[in-house]
Formats: structure tokens, sequence, C-alpha cells
């Protein structure tokens, strides 16, 4: 394997590891909340996470450039502050593989807090727990397979994000070039043999994955 | 010390109502009643669960829920212990961490002393590493029983806590349940449908239905003297029949029914005393009605009151009784579907009597046995 290569897989694994935190960071609480509590626009706050599952990667980058874009929404003030912006770093291949990968954990996630028999929390409840203990000492260890499923999915996904990245960190080789990307730029150049070894390294280490995935989501069931 | 409680609630859900006020005291009131009746829903609203919409919820002088003084305590904070259905055991922890569970707030060693000893009362003591998933169903309502009292609770609720069982090892648990509960000297509210599950280990009989309570009274009070129709067909009465008044007087009250003229006991204490014509129903127990033996002379009036002459349309088998379904001589559509009345014979009096073989007797009803229901 090349150099380059190396450095796309390194930096395609650091992506996906810190896409995979922010997934459990910001999933596992809009799971359970989306499972859990009945409030005004639940269903466009699911919508919206949702959507990226449907929509072609590259209008889901669109739109987080429109956010976050040098000239964007979020982008524009903070370049205007910073002279910084989050496009075109590595950053924004986490950003982008998060959002791409956030619904897989949240539909997931959601599922599995949703077969947790309600009973038990309210058991919880009279015997005197906070809702939020109960969340943790409850319903989330209970859902625990569920969630690690799809938070080990999460990964995969995030791992092989392409379309979304590529609109809004680029493809920068050694700065946001993950495995897709420099594989996509070695058929461009003619590179045949570059593209074989890292095809067949994320193919083999998304097979991994998933094998992990259907062992943590037969255990869940 | 003694424990007082009472509950004034209602509640509107979409398809249903539940508008109830009762009372109890000390051991095990029983809510009694069909299913989709409002019991569990109170329960809940017992427990803080479930926001009733208007009312009040006080107990030992604790006001758990007013809705004119803006008083809600959570859950949390009610000190109500809630055996459910299922029991909702945690599968995820042992025995031990069950029992505990509600005791986080003490120190350690008082937790586990205390989880320790409502184990040890509860016949719990070696099951305390085991996981739930491991153990008997009747083990698994010990559990739950034990996590709820654990929290030394100011009222313990049940909802249904022997329907998981089987039908034997559910008889067998009546009896230790109500030992359970009085010897923890708890106030107790417990839900059910069966009324002989009811009749066991209630203190009080409280009956729901349709989200009302349609009476509450001591259980012996409603085994004898139901208020209305509606109670003695829920408990599942039998020969509760329609007549019309000819005579109330304080002590006996006499009634016309299918061209006989009935006398029956007015409650001492409860006198009823509607005018003559107007509708009344009564009920009579199968196993109260007396078959009048061909071999002993003919019947007197003063020995064989409520004196009746009819034949026997069908019958059931329940082993060690038979059920008789009687169809008087008198003209006139029977006062149930192809019958009259049902009558209960032991087993050895319908073999000695050839019953089977002999279809018409003469019957008679103690007046003390026939049971006027107010309207």
């Amino acid at each position: 394997m090349s150099a380059d290569a190396l450095v796309a897989l390194g930096l395609s694994i650091r992506v996906a590891f810190f896409a995979t935190l922010l997934n459990a960071l910001l999933g596992i609480p809009l799971a359970y909340i989306l499972a859990r509590r009945a409030f005004r626009g639940r269903a466009l706050v699911d919508l919206l996470v949702t959507l990226p599952l449907v929509l072609p990667p590259t209008v889901t980058g669109y739109y987080l450039i429109v956010l976050l874009g040098r000239r964007g929404w979020l982008g524009a003030p903070v370049y205007a502050w910073t002279g910084w912006s989050v496009a075109f770093t590595w950053y924004a291949a986490v950003i982008a593989a998060t959002v791409m990968a956030l619904p897989l954990l949240v539909r997931t996630a959601r599922a599995a807090i949703e077969s947790v028999d309600r009973e038990l929390e309210k058991a919880a409840y009279t015997l005197g727990r906070s809702e939020w203990r109960t969340a943790l000492e409850v319903t989330l260890p209970l859902a625990k397979n569920g969630i690690i499923a799809g938070l080990v999915l999460a990964f995969a996904r995030a791992l092989g994000e392409f379309g979304a990245t590529l609109m809004l960190a680029g493809n920068i080789p050694g700065k946001t070039a993950t495995v897709p990307l420099a594989i996509y730029t070695a058929v461009q150049t003619g590179e045949m043999g570059e593209a074989v070894v890292l095809v067949l390294t994320l193919t083999i280490l998304s097979c991994i994955v998933l094998m992990v995935a259907g062992r943590l989501g037969a255990r869940a069931a | 010390m003694s424990h007082r409680f009472s509950v004034e609630i209602t509640k509107q859900l979409p398809e249903f109502t539940l508008d109830v006020a009762w009372s109890a005291g000390d051991g095990v009131a029983v809510l009694f009643g069909p299913s989709g009746a409002g019991k569990t829903l109170t329960l809940q609203c017992l427990a803080g669960l479930i926001r009733p919409d208007a009312g009040r919820i006080v107990v030992d002088d604790r006001v758990l829920f007013d809705s004119a003084a803006g008083v809600d305590l959570p859950p949390q904070q009610r000190r109500v212990g809630y055996v459910f259905q299922g029991y909702a055991l945690f599968p995820h922890l042992t025995v031990g961490q069950n029992v505990a569970f509600g005791l986080r707030d003490r120190p350690r060693a008082e937790r586990l002393s205390r989880a320790a000893e409502v184990m040890e009362r509860l016949g719990l003591g070696g099951l305390t590493h085991r996981r739930t998933g491991e153990l008997s169903g009747g083990q698994r309502q010990r559990v739950a029983l034990g996590r709820a009292l654990a929290i030394d609770p100011a009222l313990l609720l049940l909802d249904e806590p022997l329907s998981a069982l089987d039908a034997p090892l559910r008889r067998s648990l009546r009896d230790e349940l109500r030992t359970i509960l009085s010897g923890w000297g708890t106030a107790a509210v417990l839900v059910t449908h069966d009324f002989t599950e009811a009749y066991q280990i209630a203190d009080r009989i409280v009956i729901y239905e349709s989200g009302r309570v349609i009476q509450s009274a001591p259980r012996a009070e409603l085994l004898w003297q139901p208020a209305s129709e509606a109670v003695a067909r829920i408990m599942g009465l039998r020969n509760v029949l329609h007549g019309t008044v000819v005579k109330a007087m304080p002590d006996r009250i006499q009634i016309s029914w299918r061209g006989l003229m009935l006398e029956a006991v007015n409650s001492p204490t409860r006198s009823y005393m509607p005018p003559p014509e107007s509708p009344i129903a009564f009920f009579i127990r199968p196993e109260y009605v007396r078959l009048i033996r061909k071999d002993r002379g003919a019947p007197d009036a003063a020995h064989h009151m409520n004196l009746m002459r009819g034949r026997i349309v069908g019958e059931s088998d329940f082993g060690m009784v038979w059920s008789l379904r009687l169809r008087l001589d008198a003209p006139g559509a029977p006062a149930q579907g192809d019958f009259d009345l049902e009558v209960e014979v032991p087993r050895l009096v319908y073999e000695i009597l050839e019953i089977e073989r002999d279809r018409h007797w003469e019957f008679s009803i103690h007046r003390g046995s026939i049971h006027v229901l107010p309207t």
C-alpha cells in the first residue's frame, strides 16, 4: 500500500471515529427524545434527521455548504469574526459524515428504545428515579445492543461517505481526501493499482463492521 | 399505625370517563370490576403516573394530589409502591439490585441491610444474585412485592398481581399474598376482575363499572347486601330476578313473581320501603334453593315457605355439584330465557334422589335467602 493510500486510510478512520462519537453524543439523546417524548415539531425533527438517508448526498452536501460555507448562514458570521471557515478542513469531513450517518443511528436506537417496556420506566419513577436517571439506569442499558448496532452502522456509513464530504470538505489529498475520495481520484488519474488496494481495504473493513452490527442486532432482538 | 386514605378523581379520556370517589383504611382495598372499568387507571392516578383532570388524593393526611390547591406530587415523591401486572422487574439487574432499586438515597450499608431484610422476610434470601429471568412466577411476584415494600411505602398498589400465574399457583398465592400484606401492615389497593380473589384478599371491596364506583363496602357486607342489581351482576350472582312489590314492611317484603307470592326478609339495618306495585329486583343463590324430598311426606307451609313446583329443563355437571335449570309450572314466559331458576344440588343428593330420571320437583326458598336489590 502506498504512503498516500495509508494517509487516506488513516484519515478515513479518524473521520469515521469522530463522526461516530458525535453521533453518539447527538443521536442517542435525539433517539430517546423521539422515542419517549411527545412534543410539537417531533415529526419535523424526525423528517430532518431522516432526510439525508433518501436525498442524494450531494444535495445534503449542498445544504451543508449553505449552512456552514464561508458565505453560509452560520459560516459567514464565524468567518467574519475569526477569519476561519470549517469548509475544506477535515472537520468538515467529520461534519458531513456525522450528518449522513445520523439517521442510521437514530432510527436503530429509537427502535431499540421504543421496544423497552414502559412499565419498567414507570416502576423506576415510583421507586424515586427521575426521568433522567431512569433513562441512564433502565432505558438505555436495556436498549444497549440496539444502540451499539446503530453506532456500528453509523461508523460504517461514515467510513464510506463520499458525496457530502466532497461538497463541504473538498478532495484535498492528506487533508480531506478520505478513502472513497482517494479511490475516485485514483480512477480518474488512471492509477488502477492504487484504486484496487483502497477498494479492497474499504470492502473488507465494511464487511467486518457489518458482521459486528449483525451480531449485536441479533442479540438485541 | 393506623392508615387512612381517600381518592376523589375525574379523568376524561377520548372514549372513557373516570369519575370515582372512595376511601379506605387499614388492610387491603380491592378494586373489583370488569376489564376497562377504570381500575388500573385509578392506580396510575394514585401513583402519579397519570394526572387526573380534577380531584384530590390524600394518604395518611399527606396530600398527593389536589387540583384546587394546585398540588400534584410526582411519582418519585409519593412514596407509593407499585406492583405491576407483569411485575416490571428490571431484567438487566439481579434480584438483590431490583429489591434495592428504590433505596438509592440511603447509605450503602443501610441499603444492603434493608434489601437483605426484605428478601429474608419474603423468602428470597438465597436468590440475591440471580437474574430475574431465572425465577419462577411466584418468585417474580415476591421480588416485585419486595421491591415495592423496600421503600416502606405509605400505600402499596397491586395491579392484578396474580393474573400472570397458573391457576393452581394463583389459588395458593392468594393466601400467601394476604398473609404478606397483613403482616407488613401497609395499606394496600389491589386490582382484580376475579370475584373469588377479590373476596379472599380484601378487607374492603370497591366495585367499579364503566368508570364509576357502584359500591364500596366491607367484603362481608358486599357478599350479602349488594347495593344494586348492577353490583349483583358484576359479582356474577345468578338468579337475579325482577318482580313487583306487593307490600314492603320494615322486617319483610312481599313480592309478586311469575304468579307466585314470594316473601323476602327486608334488611334490618337498611330497610328498603318501595311502594306497592313498583318493580323490584332480587336474587336467590342457587345453592340456597331447597329441593323437597318426595319420601318425607307432604310439605307444610310452616317449614317450607316460598313453595314452588317445576320441571328440570336443563342441567350441568360441575363435578361435586349439579346445576339444575328449573322451569316453573306457571303460565307466561320463563324469567331467564327457557328457565326460571338455577338450582344447585350436591352430587350426592342428585344421585340419591335419582334426579337424572325424575324431573318434576317441588322447591322451597327460605325468606332469608331471597335478597332484595335496591334500585
